[in-house]
């Protein structure tokens, strides 16, 4: 076992302390759920693609920088530290992107790739329906084949930043008449799109985070399709796995929260009755577990191994830890934890919007309930009946 | 950096779990606690290089670091171990000088070691009795702080790997047993609430394994934080094991309890948690510790 980082891995540390000191913004941007917080968070992306920061362990050709996971590892944790802002590219660049990059055409690698890495296309998910959330087999939206086009139509809901994004990509039903996991596909579809209406729904924070999207004979060009026709199920749980497993949250993000939570813990100790510190060490304690485990991950990645269904462990893990932490931030602020703006909101309401996110993590990329339910059958063998 | 350890070093891991799982079975186990004399087998601990993981090469030893004999203990947890292996081979050996261990490893493979209580001493009045039916204890002085402050360290390591061995076990006999048992008309183990206890112990196993290797590597303040993780998991699985064993778990009859007792035994050990979260608390929240992304390591 070696924990040492190699000296080629502290000096590109060094470089992007460097380069996001002096890039990140001075204030917070505005929230990306809003039309004028999108804008800056995609000038941003700009920013960070213009340099290749945006996603240094990409291939060259794409936009990357060609690094491994760990030094992907070093650049979120540089990124957190800094406090630079949220991904709005999140959806397209770590969970997409994965999956473009092992089922993709050549073709849709290079069409797709490069401007998702630019920032040019923001990339919404469109595969909750109103009656298919955690029974995502229960899908209904259809796509039917009509010469070198599928025409989609249906229903889409709670897709993320949809209002404001270019593209999304969605799993429909391309097999008439197919059943639950059978006769899925993935398709790539422009959100500009004729016969495509979205409707803003408003969010816990009433930002208008969330999209429905209604398919009206959408038409959209057969080469959009991601993967095998009729074996999209197989590649959504791929794009899960990356969900889940490893990229959707580092664990740099939970550790500058941790580290803030300690500030704010020693700024109002005097006031906290006796089991407070420990909830904060403990929140700490978490932080560290996954940064550790992370790690160990990665290391068996690199070697070759691939995540199955113990990434829903890891998403157990963070989500829970997260909703702990903030909810120990609320009850340190007490009687000022509710207070969104104004001279006594403590950081701006930064908490309690970090409270009300964390109470969708046990909900969103599949909810808690149905990780413990996969973890249980597939990892610790108990019968499903 | 690369957080996994080397081939030759699993082939030592798994060696050892595969001699403790074939050799230190249930049966054994409860021989013992029964008092009654079963084979020794420290010689063929010996043989298999067990005793000398730590010690130095120049003494027959493998010289391999704390974090191998982490995984090393993970294994003697799982099985229940019921010797003093991991105090003599993990945390009195590399203690140790090398004049005091040389003839060590050879008297160890010829049979001549096996650990025990004086008879004299145990009656002397200054035996203790555990709940576990296979700790032998007596009360010791102790050494000076600084001693017992860097042994505790070691103890702490290992002391939560083997926590983290008892947890699991204890997942999988609660595992094996809600496939089994019936009730309604099904195996308790379809029903979903118990399904998502164990997953949650489950979970929290895997996220305890890391920071004790991390713990063993680096030492400070991440030895605190596995031995208090290691103790809400194994608390947290014992109790779930008991809940999914029903009335079975409060026998002495079924297994259970004799992970149980050692892992409540284990909690108290080398730092309880109080002692780790005091010293977190100093260290978190008294001290001005650099904290945060990029530091863990
Ligand atoms: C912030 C946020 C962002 C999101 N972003 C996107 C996005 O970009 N694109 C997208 O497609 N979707 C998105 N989602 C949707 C998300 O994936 C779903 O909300 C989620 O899968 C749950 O589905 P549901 O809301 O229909 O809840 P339901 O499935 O109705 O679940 C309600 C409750 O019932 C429980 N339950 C359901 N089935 C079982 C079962 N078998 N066993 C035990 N309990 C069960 C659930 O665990 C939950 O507690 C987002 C959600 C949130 C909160």
């Amino acid at each position: 076992m070696d924990i040492e980082f190699t000296s080629a891995q502290k000096a590109f540390r060094e470089e992007v302390r460097e380069w996001l000191s002096a890039h990140v913004p001075k204030t917070r941007l505005p929230s990306f759920d809003t039309q004028e917080g999108f804008d800056f968070h995609r000038e941003w992306e700009r920013t960070l693609a213009k340099d290749k920061w945006g996603n240094v362990n990409w291939p060259e050709e794409y936009g990357g920088r060609g690094l491994d996971l760990i030094s992907w590892l070093i650049f979120e944790e540089e990124y957190y530290r800094a406090d630079a802002p949220l991904r709005v590219s999140q959806n397209g660049i770590f969970l997409l992107a994965p999956t473009i990059m092992e089922y993709g055409t050549e073709q849709q690698k290079s069409r797709f790739l490069p401007p998702m890495a630019a920032g040019d296309e923001i990339w919404a998910q469109a595969w909750s329906e109103p009656g298919a959330g955690s029974d995502m087999a229960a899908i209904r939206t259809k796509a039917v084949r009509d010469g070198d086009h599928y025409v989609v139509t249906g229903q889409k809901t709670w897709s993320s930043r949809a209002v404001f994004a270019d593209w999304c990509f969605a799993l429909v039903r391309t097999e008439e008449g197919s059943q639950r996991h059978n006769g899925l596909s993935k398709l790539l579809i422009p959100l500009d799109s004729k016969g495509l209406t979205r409707r803003p729904i408003a969010q816990l924070d009433g930002d208008p985070g969330f999209a429905e999207l209604f398919f009206d004979e959408v038409r959209v060009p057969a080469e959009n399709l991601l993967g095998p026709e009729h074996g999209g199920w197989g590649v959504a749980m791929a794009t899960a796995g990356f969900e889940r497993g490893l990229l959707l949250r580092s664990p740099a993000r939970f550790q500058a929260a941790a580290a803030r939570l300690v500030s704010l813990y020693k700024q109002h100790k005097d006031r906290l009755s006796s089991g407070v510190g420990e909830q904060v060490i403990q929140a700490w304690m978490n932080t560290e577990r996954f940064c550790a485990a992370t790690y160990q991950l990665v290391a068996r990645v690199e070697a070759g191994a691939s995540i199955t269904s113990e990434s829903s462990a890891n998403k157990l893990f963070w989500s829970e830890m997260d909703r702990h932490l903030h909810r120990t931030a609320m009850t340190i602020m007490g009687a000022q934890a509710e207070l969104e703006e104004g001279l006594d909101a403590i950081d701006n309401g930064r908490w309690l919007d970090g409270y009300m996110f964390s109470l969708a993590g046990p909900i969103y990329a599949g909810t808690n309930e149905i990780q413990r339910n996969i973890l249980a059958e597939r990892v610790l063998g108990l019968p499903r009946k | 950096m690369d957080f996994r350890f080397t081939e030759d070093q699993q082939d030592l891991i798994d060696a050892a779990k595969t001699f403790f799982d074939g050799e230190y079975t249930v049966e054994r186990l409860r021989a013992m606690a029964a008092g009654e004399e079963v084979e020794n087998l420290w010689p063929q601990m010996g043989q298999l290089g067990l005793l000398g993981i730590m010690a130095p090469e120049s003494v027959g030893g493998l010289e391999q670091p704390l974090v191998v004999m982490a995984a090393v203990a993970e294994a003697a947890g799982y099985a229940g171990l019921p010797e003093p292996y991991i105090e003599i081979a993990g945390i009195s050996v590399p203690h140790a000088t090398a004049e005091q261990l040389s003839g060590f490893i050879q008297h160890a493979m010829r049979s001549e070691l096996r650990p025990y209580i004086d008879a004299a001493l145990a009656k002397s009045g200054d035996a203790v009795k555990s709940i576990d039916p296979l700790r032998n204890l007596i009360k010791a002085q102790g050494g000076n702080d600084e001693d017992i402050d860097n042994i505790n360290l070691h103890g702490a390591v290992l002391s939560a790997a083997q926590l983290i061995g008892l947890s699991q076990c204890m997942v999988d006999m609660s595992v094996d047993y809600a496939k089994d048992r019936h009730q309604f008309g099904k195996p308790i183990g379809s029903f979903q609430a118990i399904k998502h206890h164990l997953a949650t112990v489950y979970t929290q196993i895997e996220f305890t394994r890391p920071i004790i290797h991390l713990a063993a590597i680096k030492g400070g303040a991440a030895v605190h934080n596995a031995k208090v993780a290691a103790i809400d998991t194994a608390i947290l699985a014992a109790e779930t094991a008991i809940q999914v064993h029903g009335g079975m778990g409060y026998t002495y009859e079924v297994d259970l309890h004799l992970f149980m007792k050692r892992a409540w035994a284990l909690c108290g050990e080398w730092g309880d948690r109080n002692y780790h979260m005091k010293k977190l608390e100093d260290y978190i929240l008294n001290g001005d510790a650099e904290l945060g992304p990029g530091v863990t390591f």
